[in-house]
This record gives C-alpha cells, structure tokens and sequence, in this order.
C-alpha cells in the first residue's frame, strides 16, 4: 500500500523535479524537445573550455546534465557475445559552485542521480534503473581516484589504470549482476572541437571525452547463473547544459571497435531539418579526426518494431563503407524514459563490433 | 400580493427571527462541519498510522542513536531500500506533513506495482527538503529521522550496528484507533442531534407564530399542499445560503482548535495528526439533510414518540440489558454498544419516568395550585422529551467526562509529587557526562539529610518472551533512594526498591505491562548496547498520559558506554543552598552558566501541559452542554408561548403577574432540575463505564474511580440558570397591557 | 347606600394605527347596581372585549375611572401600578368572575380540579365544587378533562368555576360564541338562571342580538347611546 501510494507521489515529484520547465527529461532522454529552454545559469560549453584531467572525471555541478557511460561487447567462455551497458547520469536543477557542497541533512535538491544497468544475451535484455538526489551521499562521483556510485552500484578505480565496476539488480523480473575489471589502455580521445562536441549547426553541444580501448574480464550473474567473461568497452565522459535543440528529436550513436583495432563514433540528430552527423575517427595508431557533416553518413537499412535495427555508416576518405546491426531481440531501457541500447555486429569493408544507442522513438 | 409573498412577509415583519433562524444553521453547519473536519483528519491519520503498522518497518540504531542522513547514505550503500519520511508540522494549517524523497522512493514501487491505485491529492506527502527546512536545525525539538524500509529488506540483510523496527512510533492503534474513532463519532452524533433540535427549535418557533397566517391563507383557498411546498422552498433557500459558509467557518473553527486536537491525538495515542484534503461536500450534504428533517415534518415528530405504553418496557428493557452488557463486555466496540443501548433506553425512559413521576405527585397534593404545577411540568416532560432527552444526556456526558479529568488530574498531580520529590533539579549540559558530578554528590551529601539521584534515559530493546523484540523507554535512575521510594507501585515483588539497588531486576510501567503482557514476576530480555541480558520484573509503576512502555532500571547496571540520549539529577540537598550547588557543577562541567530549576517550577509546567490536552475535551463537552442548553431553553419557549394563554388565565384569576411569574418560574425550575437529578445517576454510570471499562481498553492505563459531588451542584446550578432564561424569556408574555390571544389550535381544551 | 358593582365614569381608550389615533371609545359611563346585566353589542372591533378587559383590571384606559364594589381606579392617580395591580388582582380572585369564548380550563386538571382550583384562589370552600357540576348538569364528568368534553360541556364547567367563586360580578365575553345553537341556548338559560338566583351583576358581550336582549339594558359599542336603566 505504502509503495503504491509513493509511487504515485514519485511520479509527481518528478514531474515537478525540473523546475526550468523544459521537456527534456532526464538527461535529455525525453522523447522530443519542444520548447528552448533558458540556461538557469547553468553554464554553456563551448570549444575554449577545453577538457582538464583527471578533474573532468568528476561532476559538473555548473552544468545541468552529464554522465558517466560504459559499453561491453564481451564473450562468454563459449565464445557467444555478451553486452552489457551501465550509466550513471546526473541532472542538475539550481547551477552551483563545485566547491558549495549543501549540509547532506538538508536534503537538498540541487540535482538528481539517476543510473541504468543492462545486460543483453541470447537475443534476451535485462534492465534496472535506479534513482538518488544529490548531496545525501547515497549517490554521487569523485574524480580522482574515480569513484561514480548510485546505492551500491559502483564504477571506481583500483589503481591508475584498473577500474573495478559493481553492478547488481535485485528486481524480480531482472535479477542480475555484474562484476568487471576494467584495465584502461590508450590516451583518453577528445571527440569534436577540443573536447567540445558540437549537436547542432547552429553550435548547441557538450563537452566530451571517450576512453576506447579497455580490456574487461569479469563476471556476469544472470538469475543463478553465474557466466565468465571478457572483451572490450568504451567508457564515455559527456556534460552538457543544453544538449537537445528546440526541435531535435533524438539520436543515434555508435560506437564501434573494429577488428583492426581501429575505433569509429559516430551520431546523428534527428529534428524537423537536415540531421545533424557528427563522429571521430581513432586509428590504432593513435591522433583521432573529428568527423563533419560532409565527412560521414549514417543510413537506415532496415527497422524493427520502429527502431531502425540496421545502418550503412560511410566514410569515404576512410574507405568505410559498414554495415552495422542489431542482434535479433528487443533491447529496449524500459525506464522512465525509454530508450534502446543494443550491442551491435559490424560488417562490410571492416569488421568489428560495437554499441548503439537509439533514443526519441 | 400572492401566496409566497404573503408567507414570506411574516419575515419582513420579523426580521430578527430570519436573522436568527439563518445563525442557527450557520452556528450549527460550523460547529458540526469542524468537529467532522477534525474527525476526517484523526480518522486519516489513523488510517495511516495502522496501514504503516500493517505494512511497514524502519531501520533503526542498535546504539538507540537516531538515524541520520548518514545511515541513510550508509543503508542505500549497503543495497538496501530504504526511504526517508520526516514529519512535520504544516506551518499552513492543522496536523502534520511528511517529507518523503520521490527518488529515494523509487524501490519501494517495484515488488508492489499490482492492485488499483488509491487517489491521491499530494497531502501530506512534500519533499523531504521542504520538510528538512520546516524541521530546522536537529535538536532536542527537531522532529526525528524515520528510515522506512521496503518488504525487500530483511534484519539478516543489515548491516551490524541496525536493526529493524515496525514502522509505528506508538503503540498498537488497532483498538485504540477503532475506539477513539467510535468516542468521536460518538460525539459528533450527539452534535448533529442537538443541531438538529435546535433548528427543529427555532424553526417551530416561526411556524406557531405563522399559524394564523397560515390559516388566513388556507381560508383565501391556497390548499395545504401549497403551502407546504412554498415552506419547504424557504427552508431548502434558508439552508442553502447558510450552510455554504457554515462549512467554510467550520474549517477555520477546525484549523482554530487543531493544535489542540492534534495534542491531544498524539499525546492519548501518539498517533500523528496528518494535514488533509477534507470532504466539504459531505459537510454541505449532511446538513442539508439535517436542516431539511429539522424543520420539515413539523406536525408529526415526536408522536409515536409520546403516547404507545410498549416503548415504555422497551427503554426499560434496552437499559437493563445495556447496564449487564457493559458489565460483561468482552471488548471495547461492544462496550460502545451496550452505553449506546443503555442511552436509547435512558432515552425513551426518561420522559415517561418525569410524566409519571409528576402525576404521582399530583395525585398526593391537595392544593389545586400545586396540582396544576405537577400536572403541567408533566405534560411539559412529554412535550419536550426530545430536548429534555439531549440536555440530560449532555449533562450525563458532561458530569462523567468532568469527573474522568479530575480525577486523571488528581491522579496525575500525585504522580507528579511522587516523580518531582526532590527540591531541584538540573540538567547535564550538552556534551558533558554525569559521571564526575555524582560521585562529587555522592561525596558531600549527607545520606540522613539529603537526597539526589542521577537519571538517564534513552532506549531499550526488550524481548518478553513472547512474539518480536520492541523498542522502548528507558529511565535509569542511580542510586536507588528515597527519593523513589514513594512511588506508588500497582504491584509488586516484596522490598522492590531494595532488589533494585541491589541490581536484582527492573520496574516497568503499566503500559508496557498491559502492551506486552508481562507482570511481575515475569523475567524480560533487554538488549542494550549490544548487552544482552536477563532481568526479572520486581514491580509494575502507574505512568499517566502517555502511550510509551519503559523499563526503569538501576543506574549502576548500565553498560559503561551506554550514550544517554538526556541526562540529569534530583537533589534535594538537605542543609546546602542553591548557589552552592550552582558553582559546584559550573565547576564540574567547566560552563559558565548552569541552569537549575526547582521542581515546583517543572509541576506547574507539567501540570499545565497537561491542561492543555484536555482543553479540548472539556471545549467540546461544554459546548455541546451550551447547545443543549440553548435548545432546551428554545423549545422550553415555544411550548411556554403555546400555554401563555392559560398562565394569562391565571391572572384573569386573580394571581398578580408576580404571583403568576413565581409559578412559571417554579414550572420551568422545576423541569431543569428534575431533568439534571435525573442525569446524574446516568452520569455517574457513564463515568464508572470510562474508568472501569473504556480507560484501561482504549488509553492502556486505568485511573481509580471517584466522585465530585462538588459538580454535581455545578450542574445543578446551571440548569437552575437554564430554567431561569427560560422563565425571564416567557416573563415578557406576562407584562401588563400585553393581551395573548387565544392561539388557533387551543381550542380543543389544549394539550394535556 | 350600597355602592354599584360597576360604574365607569368618562372611560376613553383609543389605539395607534399607523399615523393616526383611532378611538375605541370615548366617555364611557356606565352605572350597574347589584342583580343587574348589561349586554354589550356592536361588531368585532368595536371596543366590546376591550372594555370588559379594562373593567377587570386586565389593560388600563387612557383615562376615565372606573369603580368595581366601591373600589375606585382613576388613570389620573398617583398610585403606583404595583399596587394597582394587586388591587385588581385582589378583586379579579374574589369578586370578579371571567368567562371568555373557550379556554377558561386548565387543560392539565380535570374539570372538578379546575372548579376547585378557582374556587381556592377565591377562598371560598372547596368541597362543594361536585355540587357546581352538578347543578350546572355535568356532575358525571367531574374527573374528565377538558379535551374529554365537549365544548357545551366545557362551557358548563366554566361557568360551574365562575359560579363556585361566588362572585359579585361576571364577565362574560362571547360565552356562547363557539357553540351551536341549541346548546348555546342551553348554557345561556343556565347562566341567567344562576345570574338571577345569585343575584349577581352581569356583563355579557355578544354579537347575538337574541342574547343580549336578555340582559336588562344593551350598550352598541358600533352606535353608542347611553344606555338607562331597564333601556
């Protein structure tokens, strides 16, 4: 009875949460953006702020959303592809001083924390979601050494260049775990202009850095079954305080790591005009190149229950010409704001795989 | 001029009585539709209060701390679901709000997402940041932390240092709340019949004054029918327009005496007065309905009422039956049941025992005077029954519920005396220990003529054996001396107080003896710090005016790092002074200022508090006497209005109008005072049936039984006065030059 | 020389209607020695139960005198009206006898407590009250009440009240006015008779020309002429 009532109280209280009067959603996942909204005075990123580490692991609280995103393409001992996604978003409701921590007993609601967790296999995806405020202690993120946690999930560093994740769910209808080392290879990539990743022509964006090469072994528990794995992940850094504009409807990002050891990102927004199409291309080899509007094109081949499952992603002065699609299955967020997160198998000129993420269906 | 106009100009004429008659129901509406409003709220708030009994549990401290956002933190860290909830007081209105975090709630949806969802308007519930605002900062006053835990948490799942607790800061509501609820419904019942008489009052009052009018029309061919339809049209317009702001005014009638209320709801049973949405429209409803049965069948009321001999043996039958009933009543509802039927019995008895009672009289007296009094107080008995029915039952309620405060009073002010012997008392400032400060005690005081002891309190997990560990009081008092020793106990081992000393037991109060079924005798594992340990029951002590159990136990048995959650000393320091004592714990505790207190001064506090819970018991029932009262003294003058033309008579025979105001004076005395000889007997029933019966089952302490005879008189006295008003109002019919007329409907021989 | 039972000497009472002063009447005399009866006609509002109501005391005139067995009430005396009034009261418990339309019981007592109860407050004996029903035909009725009985009966009952307080004068105002006519007659033979045998001064208003032809002189209230005696 009492969770009943509260859930409805819940959903009240985040329908008032976000007093800008925007409809963005959480971290912008909502399914359109209808109205501009005001900065709040939030701060707006731009491509002279540049990205300082390891400060920039940390939270934002001058910004008003941002996350922490993690990627797996792993494999089971048997060698069968394993996904699994964790992200820890943040959005803020009143811009404040980093340093300007509120007392943890005021409760305060300066912002909100919100993290997902998901695991695809054999065709079938399993997904948790779980909510904080700000400032409790119950959730939050520290740059160095990095620790991100919402509950008793938790993305920190062991060492310099060893991460050690902890995810685990305890609902019923998705009863799962992860355990993962992540060890860090490579120097972090600064996508766009210096960091700054432009979402429109008309120079809305956000700040963000990917670290795209890590090797992960581990442990994933789906129900009682407990699975070795290992593979590869992409961890993204992004923050941003505006990051849809006024009739953008939503995106679709990849991220690929390709059997050369080659990386692609790429992402397309959707809206009433042209789409906006933005990547960075990282060879194995190291010094990346931010990919423009003329250098890269992303084609729907083929949809399923509305999400278009199959891309021809192309970038002529690479020779790339790939086709990229999603395992048979429904991998769909069933959150408050529903989004789909698959992971994918490249085909074509290269192969490889990868991560895609689709949102305002 | 047609038919309405003509009806209606008899208010044009009399302006005054429309005023009146749309105050009465404006007064009526308000007082009914607070007290229902107050009612609705207690009865959420109940609701609540056994819902979260029902289904919820807490984490707690094991070192009895407080939580803390901290452990908050801590528990979500540990996967746990937890919740805040915050009460807090609305600064807007009546009751509480609870701060909850919609975000930290999330989990608490996920096992439970089945069922149909209840309506909900957002009240109480507010963020937990508004709520930790409208606390301000922690202390003494600061409302405390609640960690709400979901059913996926389990004791086994915590983390050492917590341990779960069921979600109910007081005691079982379940019959408590069912019969609290019965006692307000109760009341307002009461409420709504004496609005209903006083309506049926005045309203009659215009109607025999329209009579003539009514007749005139009937003659000029405006049929009955007509007539009827045009007065129901007037009373519906009437009640419309009043009862709208009735209800309005009865809302602010009800945000007036909240605070009140709400102690007293949480004082008698901790449960928590909720801020809440109120239903008006039912307001609104009710009392249409009731303005419109008040004032409708004007005629036919009260006839069946009057004549049939049967309903004579069913009062008596009813009564009998609900006096063994009350007697034997294996549970509180039934107990409400069987007052309920002894009332209707009391009810229906009452104006047949005056009738006859009169007739008795009238038949011994030989002077034809005397005679026409009895006779005429006889017929008044019947004619009045219903009002006479509600002031005696008023005086009933209003003799026992008066005799029930003082003698709690009594009973309180001795345990006060017995609690507060010593001369002064201090507290341990914050962050200070009393360790040093008794063993300097302990040092100068001379045991023949001094005395002090050092109290601790805080927390105690206990365990009786049977059924879940709770969490309750602690009082530990060291050392065990005179000043405890003239505690009444209820019962008790033998030499109890030396046993404690020797830290061969604990003392428990009467709550936690009823709540847990322990008795003395009985052996208690108390959980402490930690410590487990044994200990037996050496005696049961009376703790007035508070639902918590506590354990009282011996200072020196307390582990050495149990944390006081409030420490302090009794001194009664024989020879030594104030300043002496002052200065020697300024020194101890190394503070500039401390503040000692005699313990006069925290009496006359207490006893105040005290006061102040009942303040709206005693508001309610003397109201409701004022009511009952004013309807009486309404009714009493229009049945005197349709007899002035035989007190007339009277002075047509020779009584000088003194002389005929004396009878009428002595007619309407005696009524009021028969009425109130009669209600005592019911009175002193009704307060032995609330100490002996109701008290222990619904408030978990028993008080003993007494009698006032003192208010007795009181009562007596006031009906004296109302017999008076009823006097002095007809007196007027009796002043020279003023000729009654021979009212339309007399001329049968009249009522008799 | 015995005093009349009644004299009213320039008796005027007059009432307000809006703005304007209406008179009732004006510079009433009136003489009636012992044994004598006075009829009183004239339509309703023609002044007919107010002056029987001032000549018992129970309004005062505007001004005029009137005097009952001697007793003189002036308007223009100092007299204090507390003291007025117990002398009309005194008077009104012995010596003057109201019968009025209907009501004249107590409706509380029965018929022989009603007659006793004036018959007390007169201080005359109480015991031959059975004797008075009786004589006036209801003696069977005693221990009934008043809404036992008809309205003759109750009639009879009254006038049994009057009678038993042995009075020197009565008032009767439409005494037969709510009965029909065979019992109306009835009652007012029995009222003459005992009138005459008692030999007591009457006051009678009607509207019943008939009955008030009974009475030794008639006062038109509507057209006054100064009645005479045996006019």
């Amino acid at each position: 009875m009492i969770a009943r009532i509260l859930m409805i109280v819940l959903m009240l209280a985040m329908a008032g949460c976000s007093d800008s009067g925007d409809d963005t959603g959480f971290a912008g996942l909502a399914e359109s953006v209808t109205s501009p909204s005001g900065n709040g005075g939030f701060l707006q990123p731009g491509p002279d702020i540049g990205i300082s580490l390891p400060e920039d692991f940390g939270p934002h609280p001058r910004y008003r959303v941002e996350w922490w995103y993690l990627t797996a393409n792993l494999v089971t001992p048997s060698g069968a592809p394993l996904g699994v996604q964790w992200t820890q978003f943040r959005q803020g409701f009143r811009p404040r001083d980093p340093a300007a921590a509120p007392e943890p007993g005021a409760w305060s609601l300066d912002a909100a924390w919100m993290a997902h967790a998901a695991v695809s296999w054999q065709g079938r995806h399993w997904f948790a979601e779980r909510l904080a405020r700000a400032d409790t202690g119950a959730a939050g993120a520290r740059a160095d050494p990095l620790d991100v946690w919402l509950d008793d999930w938790q993305l920190k560093a062991l060492s310099g260049k060893t991460w050690q994740l902890n995810v685990r769910s305890h609902k019923p209808a998705a009863a799962f775990r992860y355990d993962l080392t992540l060890t860090l290879r490579g120097e972090p990539v600064l996508h766009g202009q210096n960091g700054f990743s432009a979402k429109s022509a008309s120079g809305e964006g956000s700040m963000y850095f990917s670290l795209v090469d890590i090797d992960i072994r581990g442990t994933v528990t789906i129900g009682d079954d407990t699975i070795p794995v290992t593979g590869q992940g992409w961890f993204d850094r992004e923050w941003s305080s505006q990051f849809l504009k006024s009739g953008q409807q939503g995106w679709d990002w990849f991220a690929l790591h390709l059997d050369s050891g080659d990386k692609l990102m790429a992402f397309r927004l959707r809206g009433s005009e042209q789409p906006f199409v933005s990547g960075t291309w990282i060879p194995k080899e190291g010094n990346p190149q931010a990919l423009g509007n003329q250098d890269l094109s992303l084609a729907i081949v083929d949809s399923r229950d509305g999400y278009p499952v199959r891309w021809r992603i192309r970038v002529p002065s690479r020779n790339l010409d790939l086709q990229v699609a999603a395992p048979p299955g429904r991998y769909v967020n069933p959150g408050r704001f529903p989004y789909w997160e698959s992971p994918v198998q490249v085909e074509g000129s290269r192969t490889g795989v990868g991560y895609m993420e689709l949102t305002g269906y | 001029m047609n038919a309405a106009a003509a009806l209606f100009s008899h208010y044009r004429r009399h302006p005054l009585q429309l005023v009146a008659l749309a105050l009465m129901i404006l007064i009526s509406t308000m007082l009914w539709s607070g007290m229902n409003h107050l009612t609705d709220q207690a009865r959420s708030s109940l609701g609540r209060a056994e819902q979260s009994l029902s289904e919820g549990s807490q984490v707690i401290r094991e070192d009895g701390a407080p939580v803390t956002v901290a452990d908050f933190a801590r528990l979500r860290r540990a996967g746990l679901c937890v919740m805040p909830w915050l009460e807090v007081p609305d600064p807007d209105g009546v009751g509480r709000l609870i701060g909850i975090d919609p975000l930290a709630a999330a989990c608490f949806a996920s096992g439970a997402m089945s069922g149909e969802q209840p309506a909900l308007d957002g009240e109480p519930f507010i963020d937990m940041a508004r709520a930790a605002r409208l606390a301000g900062s922690p202390g003494d006053e600061a409302p405390p932390l609640v960690l709400l835990a979901a059913d996926s948490v389990s004791a086994d799942g915590l983390p050492t240092g917590y341990a779960l607790a069921s979600f109910a800061r007081g005691p079982d509501t379940g019959e408590l709340g069912a019969s609290f609820l019965l006692n307000l419904d109760a009341l307002g019942v009461l409420v709504l019949l004496i609005t209903a008489l006083l309506l049926r009052a005045v309203y009659q009052l215009s109607i025999v004054q329209r009579r003539d009018s009514f007749a005139l029309l009937h003659r000029f061919g405006v049929p009955g029918k007509r007539i009827n339809g045009l007065l129901m049209i007037e009373v519906l317009v009437l009640a419309g327009v009043c009862v709208l702001p009735g209800v309005w005014a009865g809302a602010q009638l009800a945000r007036a005496l909240g605070e009140g209320f709400g102690r007293s709801l949480e004082g008698l049973f901790d449960v928590t007065l909720y801020a809440d949405g109120s239903q008006w429209w039912r307001s609104i409803l009710v009392m249409m309905i009731v303005v419109l049965i008040a004032c409708l069948p004007v005629r036919t009321l009260p006839h069946w009422l009057k004549r049939s001999r049967g309903v004579g043996w069913l009062g008596l039958g009813l009564l009998a039956i609900g006096m063994v009933w009350v007697a034997w009543s294996p549970g509180l509802v039934w107990t409400f049941v069987a007052v309920g039927l002894v009332f209707v019995g009391a009810g229906v008895l009452v104006p047949r025992l005056m009738a006859g009672i009169m007739a008795t009289l009238s038949s011994r007296v030989d002077d034809p005077l005397g005679r026409w009094r009895y006779r005429e107080l006889g017929v008044m008995a019947r004619q009045l029954a219903l009002p006479v029915v509600a002031l005696q039952f008023t005086l009933a309620l209003v003799l026992a519920v008066q005799t029930l405060v003082t003698t709690f009073e009594a009973t309180f002010e001795q345990w006060l005396d017995q609690r507060l012997a010593a001369h002064w008392y201090v507290q341990v400032p914050e962050g200070r220990s009393g360790d040093r400060a008794a063993d300097w005690l302990a040092q100068k005081l001379e045991p023949g003529t001094a005395a002090w002891h050092r109290i601790r309190r805080g927390t105690v997990m206990v365990d009786s054996g049977a059924g879940p560990s709770h969490r309750v009081d602690l009082l530990a008092v060291s050392p065990i001396g005179p000043l405890m020793e003239k505690w009444t106990l209820q019962s008790s081992l033998a030499h109890p107080w030396k046993l404690l000393a020797d830290n061969q037991g604990v003392l428990i109060n009467e709550q936690l003896a009823l709540r847990y079924g322990v008795g003395v005798g009985d052996s208690l594992v108390l959980t402490l710090n930690g410590r487990v340990q044994s200990r037996t029951v050496l005696g049961v002590y009376a703790d007035y005016g508070r639902p918590s159990g506590e354990v009282l136990v011996n200072g020196a048995d307390l582990p050495a790092d149990f944390q006081p959650e409030f420490e302090s000393f009794s001194i009664s320091p024989g020879g030594r002074g104030e300043a002496w004592l002052v200065s020697g714990f300024e020194r101890i505790w190394q503070v500039p200022e401390i503040e000692i207190r005699e313990n006069s001064d925290i009496r006359a506090m207490a006893t105040r508090v005290f006061r102040q819970t009942f303040v709206l018991t005693r508001a309610m029932t003397f109201l409701t006497l004022t009511l009952a009262g004013t309807a009486l003294l309404i009714m009493g003058w229009v049945f005197i209005t349709s007899r002035a033309w035989y007190l007339q008579l009277l002075v047509t025979w020779g009584l000088s109008r003194r002389e005929a105001f004396g009878e009428l004076v002595r007619v309407s005395l005696g009524l009021t005072t028969t009425v109130s000889l009669l209600a005592l007997p019911l009175g002193v029933w009704l307060t032995w049936v609330l100490v002996h019966r109701i008290n222990p089952q619904a408030f978990g302490w028993s008080l003993p039984m007494a009698v006032y005879p003192g208010f007795w008189l009181e009562l007596l006295a006031l009906s004296t006065v109302i017999g008076l008003g009823i006097a002095a109002l007809m007196g007027r019919q009796l002043r020279p030059g003023r000729m009654v007329a021979l009212p339309a409907n007399q001329s049968g021989g009249g009522e008799r | 020389m015995t005093p009349p039972v009644l004299e009213t000497k320039g008796l005027s009472k007059s009432f307000v209607s809006g703005t304007e002063r209406v008179d009732v009447f004006s510079g009433l005399d009136i003489s009636l020695a012992p044994g004598q009866s006075l009829s009183l006609v004239g339509r309703s509002g023609s002044g007919k139960s107010t002056l029987l109501n001032i000549v018992c005391g129970l309004e005062s005139a505007d001004c005029g005198t009137v005097s009952i067995l001697g007793q003189r009430f002036d308007t223009g005396d100092a007299e204090s009206p507390r003291a007025r009034e117990r002398r009309w009261a005194s008077l009104r418990r012995q010596r003057i006898g109201v019968v009025f339309q209907d009501a004249n019981l107590m409706p509380a007592l029965s018929l022989a407590d009603n007659v006793r109860l004036r018959a007390r407050l007169a201080g005359r004996s109480t015991t031959d009250s059975q004797d008075w029903l009786q004589r006036l035909g209801i003696g069977e009725l005693a221990n009934r009440y008043p809404d036992q009985v008809s309205g003759g009966q109750r009639q009879r009952a009254a006038m049994a009240m009057v009678f038993a307080m042995q009075p020197d004068l009565i008032l009767a105002d439409e005494p037969t006015g709510s009965l029909d006519r065979h019992t109306a007659d009835e009652v007012a033979d029995t009222l003459f008779a005992l009138q005459a045998d008692a030999g007591v001064t009457l006051v009678l208003a009607t509207h019943d020309t008939e009955l008030a032809g009974r009475c030794e002189s008639i006062l038109d209230m509507a057209h006054r002429n100064d009645p005479g005696p045996g006019g």
